[in-house]
C-alpha cells in the first residue's frame, strides 16, 4: 500500500515540477531495530517517482561502510538529499507528519543549489573556516520543527563547511538523551552548542560563533 | 499509520510579486479563511507565516467542536484542508518568514516587512497572528525551557513516556492538552490557580476519570526545580498555605495566551492586554488594516469564531477594494 496518498503525489509533483538539478536520495537503512526502514526506503521511492530529476537510491549501512563513510553517515536510518553535488543535506529517521515538509524543501534547495538567507548570514557562513555539525532534533508532530530544520538546510547549502543533521528524536533516543533532548525543535552546534525553539538565523550565527570560539 | 502532511514553503521564485489585493499576515483558520473567500473571489492573495500553516488549531491534536465533524477531527488535518481550499483559489502562501514592521504608506498600499528582508505591498492586510501561550515568570521557567519545561504537549509529549509530568493550569488547553500526554506519560498532575476550572465539563469528567491523573485546585506555582533537567514543581496551596513539591521530568504550561500584536502596536487600538480593537467589520482605525482571530479583542479564542471572523473580513475587503477602484 502507498504511504502517500493520490492527492499528496499530485501537489508533491506540482511542487517538484520546477527542479533544476537532478537529486538523488540516498538512503542508508539498517537491520539493526529500525523500526521503520521499510516506510523510508517506500518513501524515498514514491517521492523520486514524482519527478524525473529524482532518484533514490538504498545501501545497507551495516555493509556498505564505504558508501557510508562517503557520506560520513555514522548512525541509520539516514537518508542524504545530494543536488549537483553533496551540500551537506541529511535526514535520520522516517520524515512524517510536519517533516516531510523539511524533505522536500531540501529537495528543492538540494536541486538549486541556492539557500535562502539574508545577506548578513550569508557574509558570515562565507567565511566559515573550520567545518560547522548542526543537528536539529525534531518530532513529527512538531509544526514549529521545519522552520528549524530548513534554516539549517538553508546553512549547509550555503557553506561547505556546515552539515546539517535532522534528526527525529524519538527514533534515536540514546542520541536525544545524550543532549538531554525534552523538547523540540532543539539545534545543536558542534555538540557543545544549543539554541531550543525554532530561532531565528541570527540566533544560531551566534551559537554557531560559542562553538567555534 | 504515517501522515504526511504537505506545508511546504514555496521558493520566492513561485511568489507572483507585485502589489496584492490582500497581504494576511498569519495563516491559522482565520487568515485562511479570509485567503478562502478573497482568493476564490478573485483578489490577488498573499499570506505571511512565521512558522508553518495552520496555528494553534493545528497543534490540538483531536478538535470536536467544530460543526461538521461529528467523530471529531484532528487539528492539523482539519486546518490542512483549510490551506488547501485557499491554495486551490489562487492564494499564495510563505511560510517560516517572520513579518516584523507593517508600513501604511498611503490608504490603498501597505507594505508589510519581514524578518528575511522582504517587503510585500497589499492594497489591504490582515492581521491574523493569534496568541502565543503566555509565561508564568517563575524561577526555573526560563532555566529548563527544552530541558522539560514545554509549551507544546502535541511536539514534547512523546519525551515524557512512562514519566511524570505536571500540567500548569487546568483550563481547557491545560486539560486538552494534558489529556494527550497521559496516553504517554506515568502520571499527570493538574495544578490550576483558581478553586475551580473553567474548562468543559467533557475535558473535566475525562481527566477526573483518568486513572493516571490528579487534578489540583488553589495551586500556586512559586518554581520549577531541576538539575540538568526538571526534576519537581514548586507549589503553595493557596488555601492552606502549605508548600509542596511535585515530582516532575516535564512540566507543561498553559496559564492562558498573549496577543501577538506587538508589531502593529503603534498603528492600532488595543485593549490593556494587547488584543487588537477592531468594529464589527474587523477594521482598525488605520484605513484598509483589519484584525480578526485570537489577536482581536473580545474574540473568545474558538476556531468557529475565528472562521466567522475571517469572512467577515473578506466581505469588508471586498468592498473596500471596490470603493478604491471608485
Amino acid at each position: 500500500m502507498a504511504l502517500l496518498n493520490d492527492e499528496i503525489v499530485r501537489n508533491v509533483t506540482e511542487m517538484l515540477a520546477g527542479l533544476t538539478n537532478n537529486v538523488r536520495l540516498v538512503v542508508f537503512t539498517t537491520k539493526n531495530g529500525c523500526e521503520y526502514c521499510k516506510e523510508i526506503v517506500q518513501l524515498a521511492q514514491e517521492v523520486a517517482a514524482t519527478s524525473p530529476k529524482l532518484t533514490a537510491e538504498v545501501y545497507d549501512f551495516d555493509t556498505a561502510r564505504d558508501k557510508a563513510a562517503a557520506y560520513n553517515i555514522t548512525m541509520a536510518p539516514a537518508m542524504v538529499i545530494v543536488g549537483a553535488r553533496d551540500y551537506g543535506l541529511r535526514y535520520y529517521g522516517i520524515p512524517s507528519g510536519h517533516e516531510f515538509s523539511t524533505l522536500l524543501y531540501g529537495i528543492q534547495r538540494a536541486s538549486e543549489g541556492k539557500p535562502d538567507l539574508d545577506p548578513q548570514t550569508l557574509s558570515f557562513l562565507n567565511g566559515l573556516t573550520q567545518p560547522v555539525n548542526i543537528q536539529v532534533f525534531v518530532t513529527p508532530t512538531c509544526p514549529y520543527c521545519p522552520r528549524a530544520a530548513i534554516l539549517a538546510y538553508d546553512m549547509a547549502v550555503a557553506s561547505d563547511k556546515v552539515i546539517a543533521d535532522v534528526v527525529e528524536s524519538m527514533e534515536f533516543p540514546e542520541l536525544a538523551n545524550r543532549f538531554n533532548v525534552m523538547g523540540v525543535p532543539l539545534s545543536v552546534i558542534n555538540a557543545n552548542s544549543r539554541v531550543e525553539g525554532a530561532a531565528p538565523p541570527y540566533m544560531i550565527v551566534d551559537a554557531i560563533k560559542a562553538a567555534l570560539a | 499509520m504515517f501522515e504526511f502532511t504537505l506545508s511546504p514553503e514555496p521558493t520566492k521564485a513561485q511568489i507572483s510579486g507585485g502589489v496584492y489585493d490582500v497581504v494576511i499576515i498569519g495563516a491559522g483558520a482565520a487568515g485562511l479563511t479570509t485567503a478562502i473567500y478573497t482568493a476564490r473571489d478573485g483578489l490577488k492573495t498573499l499570506i505571511l507565516e512565521r512558522e508553518s500553516a495552520g496555528g494553534l488549531a493545528a497543534t490540538t491534536e483531536m478538535i470536536e467542536n467544530y460543526p461538521g465533524f461529528p467523530d471529531g477531527i484532528n487539528g492539523a488535518e482539519l486546518l490542512e484542508r483549510f490551506r488547501r481550499q485557499a491554495e486551490r483559489f489562487g492564494a499564495e502562501i510563505i511560510e517560516f518568514d517572520e513579518v516584523v514592521k507593517v508600513n501604511p504608506i498611503k490608504v490603498g498600499e501597505i507594505e508589510v516587512h519581514t524578518e528575511g528582508g522582504q517587503v510585500y505591498t497589499g492594497k489591504t492586510v490582515v492581521v491574523a497572528t493569534g496568541s502565543r501561550p503566555k509565561k508564568l515568570n517563575v524561577p526555573g521557567e526560563k532555566e529548563f525551557y527544552g530541558r522539560g519545561v514545554s509549551y507544546c504537549a502535541t511536539c514534547d509529549g512523546p519525551f515524557f513516556k512512562d514519566k511524570n509530568v505536571v500540567i500548569i493550569g487546568a483550563g481547557n488547553s491545560g486539560l486538552q492538552e494534558g489529556l494527550q500526554v497521559l496516553e504517554y506519560a506515568k502520571h499527570v498532575t493538574f495544578l490550576e490557580f483558581l478553586p475551580y476550572t473553567r474548562a468543559e465539563r467533557i475535558l473535566q469528567e475525562r481527566v477526573k476519570n483518568h486513572p493516571k491523573s490528579t487534578l489540583l485546585f488553589n495551586q500556586q506555582v512559586t518554581a520549577i526545580q531541576g538539575d540538568k533537567t526538571v526534576t519537581g514543581v514548586v507549589a503553595v496551596d493557596r488555601e492552606t498555605k502549605a508548600e509542596h513539591v511535585y515530582p516532575a521530568d516535564g512540566v507543561f504550561i498553559y496559564v492562558g495566551y498573549s496577543p501577538y500584536s506587538a508589531f502593529v502596536a503603534d498603528l492600532v487600538e488595543t485593549n490593556k492586554w494587547g488584543y487588537i480593537i477592531t468594529d464589527e467589520k474587523m477594521r482598525t482605525k488605520v484605513p484598509g488594516l483589519y484584525a480578526i482571530g485570537d489577536v482581536r479583542a473580545d474574540n473568545p479564542a474558538q476556531l468557529s469564531v475565528s472562521v466567522g471572523d475571517g469572512a467577515k473580513a473578506a466581505l469588508a475587503i471586498r468592498d473596500f477594494i471596490l470603493e478604491l477602484q471608485g
